[in-house]
């Protein structure tokens, strides 16, 4: 009901909609056309036709994870700046209750993201392509369940920023400066220092995920997708006890803060 | 704060007077769940405070908190919904406090006064048995005072029982019945408006002989003191002693031909700061 009149919010949501497809359309459009082709197949072989159109489609979606964590942010920030926060809580919703509103609203925006790449996904590899024979339709679709994860993963860190900090521009700022600053630190500590366990990190957990799906094609290594397949259980595992951290941490402060 | 104590008696019209900075608006934040006490304990309806109970009081703390993209009439519905009360309160309140015109309009294009009304409108949602305001004033123009004056006695006569924090003396004096009087986090003195705010009759006399007839009406039956401001005396009586005709009568029967003489109500203002000053010299 907060929302339905507010444009900005329409806006944001509509844009997260559109630039899902819209950005793996560019891509495929990119790869299809301007990159060498050896016998009619493009060298990285046919990533966005299926089974692989999983992998690639989720992938490319994930880049775009600052969209809905802007929209979250605006959302949660914008209760704090107008202090309809406050108003909530003196009209008769517990604390508790506040947070737990705005956590369903991450997790219907993230479904709904998810929502949009399954059929994206779909999209791409039934109608742009020809489906291979003998591929199972919705094998390797748990690409889909790892997008899903790594969209509430973001939203939620996005959201806990929101209510430390309060203020939508520096929110904005400090989040996405804390994401390349992660991946700054990872590829230092993991590729210069072979140090693996920055794996474990909040943002890379679930980046690692869904790994780039074009270099596979070159590399074809074998190892390194069985040390994937093992690892899948614990970066799950992990993503989730972040998941709780980040939930208790920000129902405790909203709990004992000053409104 | 420092150890503020006090109860509210169910019906009454409840002030809590202060100046600017005494915690007025602290004391209200802590009992609504807006601030954290770090000690002490509150009770509403006899019970321990949860969002139930804050569902059964309408609350103005401090400025009208509502969502600007909003129009009034949906910022209403947000609120009733909140409360779990008063959707179909909607038109009512609305007319109450005369922004039925504009109630489509976005919060964000409302004056001050206009804003401060439709908070007003938001506590009365659902008819609550408690209503809590923080400076109900703020933003109004004297008819818009007075409108809420009415209000406010209106609502009491109907049983409800009412917390007004105002550092506007003559407002808490015309409607409340009972009141607390906070400084600096303390509270001075809490009860019965007509015992706390009690005003004195002070009776100005003047003559040509000054000191003659300070003399003599220091000496009168049921004055309590005598103060001197420029020429003319004010004399303060224990309530109800004594006429104005006795006083002439007194001063002429002592040689005195009284040159002025005229009865006034000590003001509330000067009574209000010998409260709080009392206090901290």
């Amino acid at each position: 009901m907060k929302v339905k009149n507010y444009k900005t919010f329409w806006i944001l949501l509509v844009l997260c909609i559109v630039s899902i497809p819209s950005f793996n359309y560019t891509v495929f459009d990119l790869m299809d056309n301007s990159f060498p082709k050896m016998r009619g197949k493009s060298i990285f072989g046919s990533p966005f036709a299926f089974p692989d159109a999983w992998q690639t489609i989720t992938w490319n979606s994930s880049l775009l994870f600052i969209i809905p964590a802007i929209l979250i942010i605006t959302l949660s920030t914008n209760e704090f700046t107008y202090r309809t926060h406050r108003q909530n809580i003196i009209d008769g919703w517990s604390r508790t209750q506040f947070i737990y509103i705005k956590l369903f609203e991450i997790f219907l925006l993230s479904i709904v993201t998810t929502i949009i790449v399954f059929f994206t996904a779909l999209f791409f590899g039934s109608v742009l392509n020809k489906i291979p024979e003998n591929t199972r339709l919705l094998s390797d679709s748990r690409f889909i369940f790892f997008f899903f994860i790594e969209m509430i993963s973001y939203s939620t860190i996005a959201f806990l920023l929101s209510v430390f900090i309060k203020r939508a521009g520096l929110t904005m700022g400090i989040f996405f400066v804390y994401m390349v600053m992660e991946q700054f630190v990872v590829s230092l500590m993991r590729n210069k220092y072979g140090m693996n366990w920055v794996d474990y990190l909040p943002e890379e957990v679930t980046d690692r995920l869904i790994p780039q799906p074009y270099a596979q094609k070159i590399l074809s290594n074998s190892s390194w997708n069985k040390n994937w397949e093992h690892h899948i259980p614990i970066y799950i595992t992990i993503a989730a006890a972040y998941l709780a951290i980040y939930c208790i941490i920000t129902i405790w402060r909203f709990r004992k803060a000053d409104l | 704060m420092k150890e503020v104590s006090f109860n509210v008696p169910e019906g009454s019209v409840f002030g809590i007077l202060g100046p600017n900075g005494s915690g007025k608006t602290t004391l209200l934040g802590i009992v609504t769940d807006v601030l954290k006490a770090t000690d002490g304990k509150y009770s509403w309806f006899g019970e321990a405070a949860s969002k139930k109970s804050r569902q059964q009081i309408g609350t103005l703390l401090e400025t009208p908190n509502f969502y600007h993209y909003l129009s009034g009439e949906r910022n209403l519905q947000i609120a009733a919904a909140i409360k779990e009360r008063g959707e179909q309160d909607i038109p009512r309140v609305l007319e109450l406090v005369r922004l039925t015109e504009r109630k489509k309009s976005r919060f964000s294009t409302y004056s001050l006064g206009m804003k401060q009304r439709l908070a007003i409108a938001s506590c009365l949602l659902g008819n609550p048995p408690v209503l809590v305001f923080d400076e109900p004033t703020n933003g109004l123009d004297p008819a818009g005072i007075a409108e809420i004056r009415q209000l406010i006695r209106l609502l009491a006569k109907e049983g409800k029982t009412i917390v007004l924090a105002s550092h506007l003396l003559d407002e808490v004096e015309k409607v409340c019945t009972h009141v607390a009087i906070l400084q600096k986090g303390e509270l001075i003195t809490a009860g019965n408006v007509n015992e706390v705010l009690v005003n004195e009759e002070l009776v100005e006399i003047s003559a040509s002989n000054l000191e003659k007839l300070q003399q003599i009406i220091s000496v009168l039956h049921g004055v309590k003191q005598v103060k001197r401001y420029e020429n003319i005396l004010q004399v303060f009586f224990d309530n109800g002693t004594i006429g104005l005709d006795q006083i002439n009568q007194y001063c002429f029967e002592n040689g005195i031909v009284l040159s002025h003489l005229n009865l006034r109500k000590r003001s509330l203002e000067s009574k209000f700061i010998e409260l709080t000053n009392n206090v901290s010299s």
